[in-house]
């Protein structure tokens, strides 16, 4: 078990009746959603929607921010057990008095991400008791994501995947980022080599990318406002192997600190972006 | 004051010379540059590639789209922010005024998050006019503030700081709701000179060149700013209308150069000051080296900081790093500035009548305090079966058990504050002074960051003992920098304000990494009763009660303190130890309120003046009418913030900082 358990309280969860689960973190929300076990509760489900890219299933109350939900609410809906990561550790003495807590860690500077995420997909079948949804879907997002690899030629370019910031930063993703969890699964190269922080990201700026010209680039939206206008007019931008080249990937808002379900749609829209591109490229051809 | 003043350089004015410190800094700067194009093919290839591009070479792009522009920007607006920062010195008398100091910076920043959240369209328009709009309306604000009292350059200092207080406020309550989506704009707010392409020196270039022909014409007529307001005036000189020219180019120049590379902290202080402790004097003298001083001190910084990023797995914004750079520095000039030996215009004296029945008054305060503190607990908002959200009044011990703690904590900080202010303002007979300006937050503040970065899962006594290591830091600091000056209230301000500004810095280089740690660092410092526990909430108001009984007795002090060092020695006050002593007492009791409510609260500032307004003048009265109302603002803004966006809450810090802000600058205006 590489999971960290700092409050492991946990009560004997009944087999028979699913438990009611609160989850600061958006990561297990989504994986808990996989497992059809959703949680009651959830904090910052407007902004869950939009950045996870995924709807949230009806009766799932909001409680407020991540970092501060409202306790006042979270007491009355009595939850069994609250999830969180260990971002927010600093709540568990008073989460406690309403439920027992549990911590889940994923990200760890150390270690691979995809047996992290295994793991605590697993630990959270565990918890729900949907043991055999959860290693279904550690099952298939693995078959999946292999199916995906079938269809990508042998000679891709690597990849650089990038969000941009502003027009003149971007994040970009390197090792131990969930993007190249996903990208390793599908055989593709990451080009960026720099050592990331420990949610597995670089903030440069632009003209970093001008050293690695033989990189596709990939771009993970939401892009700010005024972003592509002002890239436009950059020099330097028009002059990156992957601009002059037109082959430039732009994806739809996939959470970049996701579990085993972003992961998938990761490959899928990228896989997708890939494949359409290449043939538009044949067809001209 | 009477504490002499110990004049600048030590070394001999032969020595030192503005064209000789400019002179040394261009042979670093060329230095810098030669070590940073290295790895791009050294000096030949830079200037094969300045004017046309000759390959395709990644080095040769990086070069011609990157490397010039980048260092073009940073001469232009490190010289455009050093110009500012004159021409505002010179305005305003104050060799502390700067570009950030004066709202400009936080109105543009303020700006832009407006417009990305609510109106995206119009940053298609441009940034630029975004970011200028917001610099001037901000602007705006002050002058219209401090305009009843002819642009005096006290008044608008203060209106300066105000509004930057509570356009950051504001920012802080936007970034709280929508981190993920106002993250470019971190980047932005810390100053990044990152380019690539020449459209933003095209941008600039103009902009700097008519401005600083504006400031040649403007430099006769600004000189005699130097003389008092008397005798300007029989020179014939229109003060107001040579002020607000003078503000209203340094304006722009800072406009333009944050909407082009976003807040550059630092430049626009210290530039300047360099330029006058190296011996220039004039104001023709002191535009020239400052603003070339200016151009050499950031790109310098910026050369080196390009070296030093390309090791670390995050960017490291230039402004901001130049602003914790010059943190220490400002702290070193302090003491080597020479202040002007007359105060800030408007004194304590100024803040309104003294109300014949002190005790009605205060009874007054207490029963409103009693109001506020039982609505705060009975009625809130509350979800039903169906997830409705609706206003319900309870006395069920459940729901009163979350909230008795908050309301507390709230009123007890409220109170430290509010005690820790009036001593403040009564020590240094000046009305801008507050626990927030004298550093003691911000250094609470910078514990608590570094808590939160560098332990893995920090609990709240972690927290806690952090925050008050910085804050007993801090105040080791403010005594071994000030002993020697006998404690002198503007100095002492003076170090407050560095330090702010370091804290200030170090928070902005955090958050424009982009770590989603710098979420729950937000939580924190913009102030909330949220982690309050029962047993804490009982601590602080005990230590509120306790400390504002153990004050008063020392409103002997704080009656005569006000009047001046001489007088109180007068008196048989030693006037070092007795300051000496309230400012530990100051020190404590920001420290206790800051880890409840975070550093960025209205309350030390504004309960303290309402006090006064409101007619207490005996320290005594003044003492107890500051700390009810303290004690109100805090429990009501708690109690706001909790229902006003339920279920997500508002911290109580920054809501005491909207409406304790916008109480402030009405005021300001009556004044």
């Amino acid at each position: 078990m590489k999971l960290i358990c700092l409050t492991l309280s946990l009560v004997s969860t009944s087999i028979f009746a699913a438990p009611r689960i609160a989850s600061l973190d958006w990561t297990l929300a989504e994986t808990l959603i996989a497992l059809e076990a959703p949680p009651i509760a959830l904090a910052q489900v407007a902004d869950y929607t939009s950045w996870v890219g995924e709807d949230v299933p009806a009766g799932v109350t909001d409680i407020g921010l991540r970092s501060q939900p409202n306790m006042e609410l979270l007491a009355k809906l009595a939850p069994d057990t609250i999830i969180l990561t260990p971002m927010f550790t600093n709540l568990v003495p008073k989460l406690q008095t309403i439920a027992p807590v549990v911590t889940y860690e994923f990200y760890r500077p150390d270690k691979p991400l995809w047996p992290q995420l295994e793991s605590m997909t697993r630990r959270l079948g565990e918890q729900t008791g949907q043991q055999e949804q959860a290693e279904a879907l550690i099952r298939n997002s693995e078959a999946d994501i292999e199916a995906l690899k079938d269809l990508l030629s042998d000679d891709q370019r690597p990849l650089l995947v990038v969000q941009f910031m502003d027009a003149r930063h971007v994040r970009i993703f390197g090792k131990g980022s969930l993007y190249d969890a996903s990208m390793q699964r599908l055989g593709l190269t990451n080009a960026w080599p720099e050592k990331p922080n420990a949610w597995g990201f670089n903030l440069v700026g632009i003209e970093q990318l001008a050293k690695f010209n033989d990189a596709r680039l990939v771009i993970v939206e939401p892009r700010p406002v005024g972003v592509e206008e002002e890239l436009e007019r950059s020099g330097l931008w028009h002059q990156l192997g992957s601009v002059q080249r037109g082959d430039t990937l732009v994806l739809p808002p996939v959470w970049s600190f996701g579990g085993l379900p972003s992961a998938r749609r990761f490959a899928h829209v990228l896989v997708d972006a890939m494949t359409t591109t290449t043939e538009a490229a044949h067809d001209d051809a | 004051m009477t504490t002499p003043d110990r004049l600048a350089p030590s070394a001999s004015p032969r020595l030192v010379s503005p064209s000789r410190a400019t002179l040394l800094l261009l042979i670093v700067c060329l230095g810098s540059a030669l070590l940073s194009l290295a790895p791009l093919g050294g000096i030949g290839a830079a200037f094969s590639e300045l004017f046309t591009l000759h390959s395709s070479e990644p080095e040769a792009l990086v070069l011609h789209y990157s490397w010039w522009p980048r260092l073009s920007m940073s001469l232009l607006a490190g010289g455009a922010l050093a110009l500012a920062g004159v021409l505002m010195q010179q305005v305003l008398r104050n060799p502390l005024a700067a570009p950030t100091t004066l709202g400009v910076a936080s109105g543009a920043n303020l700006a832009l998050m407006v417009a990305t959240l609510f109106a995206p369209g119009l940053l298609v328009l441009g940034r630029e006019w975004v970011a200028l709009t917001g610099g001037a309306a901000a602007m705006a604000l002050v002058f219209a503030l401090a305009w009843r009292r002819g642009l005096s350059p006290g008044v608008v200092v203060l209106g300066g700081l105000v509004v930057n207080l509570y356009f950051g406020a504001l920012s802080v309550v936007l970034l709280l709701f929508n981190q993920e989506s106002l993250s470019g704009l971190m980047v932005w707010g810390a100053g990044s000179l990152a380019q690539n392409g020449w459209g933003g020196v095209w941008y600039l270039l103009p902009r700097v060149v008519i401005a600083g022909l504006a400031a040649v014409w403007l430099m006769r007529p600004l000189a005699l700013l130097e003389l008092d307001d008397a005798s300007a005036r029989s020179l014939g000189v229109s003060l107001k209308w040579l002020r607000l020219g003078g503000l209203g180019l340094a304006i722009f120049i800072t406009g333009c150069a944050v909407a082009s590379v976003g807040i550059i902290g630092f430049i626009g202080l210290a530039a300047p000051n360099i330029v006058r402790l190296a011996g220039a004097r004039r104001l023709g003298q002191r535009l020239l080296w400052s603003t070339l001083l200016g151009a050499l001190l950031l790109a310098t910084t910026d050369l080196l900081l390009q070296g030093l990023s390309g090791q670390l797995p995050t960017l490291i914004p230039t402004g901001a790093t130049t602003a914790a750079l010059g943190a220490p520095l400002l702290l070193w000039l302090i003491p080597r500035i020479r202040l002007a030996a007359q105060r800030p215009p408007m004194a304590t004296q100024s803040l309104g009548h003294r109300y014949p029945l002190p005790w009605r008054r205060i009874g007054g305060f207490a029963v409103l305090l009693c109001v506020i503190a039982v609505i705060s607990l009975v009625i809130g908002r509350s979800s039903d079966a169906m997830g409705q959200y609706h206003w319900q009044l309870t006395l069920s011990p459940e729901v009163l058990e979350w909230r008795w703690p908050r309301m507390l904590a709230a009123a007890g900080a409220g109170v430290l504050l509010a005690i820790a202010g009036t001593l403040i303002q009564r020590i240094t007979a000046n009305p801008m002074a507050s626990p927030e300006l004298l550093g003691i937050s911000g250094g609470a503040a910078i514990g608590l960051i570094v808590a939160v970065f560098l332990v893995p899962g920090p609990s709240n006594l972690v927290l806690i003992a952090a925050g008050t290591l910085g804050a007993l830091a801090t105040l080791l600091l403010l005594v071994l920098l000030n002993a020697r000056s006998g404690f002198q209230p503007e100095r002492l301000l003076l170090c407050g304000v560095a330090i702010t500004a370091l804290f200030d810095a170090v928070r902005s280089i955090i958050l424009a990494g982009g770590d989603p740690r710098g979420q729950q660092v937000i939580a924190w410092l913009s102030g909330s009763t949220y982690y309050v526990e029962p047993g804490s909430a009982l601590i602080v108001v005990t230590t509120a009660i306790l400390f504002a009984l153990a004050v008063i007795p020392l409103s002997r002090w704080l009656d005569i303190m006000p009047l001046g060092a001489a007088t109180s020695r007068a008196l048989g006050i030693q006037v070092e130890k007795a300051r000496l002593g309230l400012l530990i007492l100051v020190a404590i009791l920001t420290a206790c309120a800051t880890l409840v409510v975070g550093p960025l609260s209205f309350v030390g500032l504004l309960a303290p003046h309402m006090a006064r307004m409101l007619g207490l003048a005996r320290a005594r009265f003044h003492l107890i009418g500051a700390g009810l109302i303290g004690a109100v603002l805090m429990v009501l803004a708690d109690w706001l913030g909790r229902q006003l966006l339920f279920p997500q809450e508002i911290p109580a810090g920054l809501i005491a900082s909207l409406i304790g802000g916008g109480y402030f600058m009405w005021g300001l205006r009556k004044l």
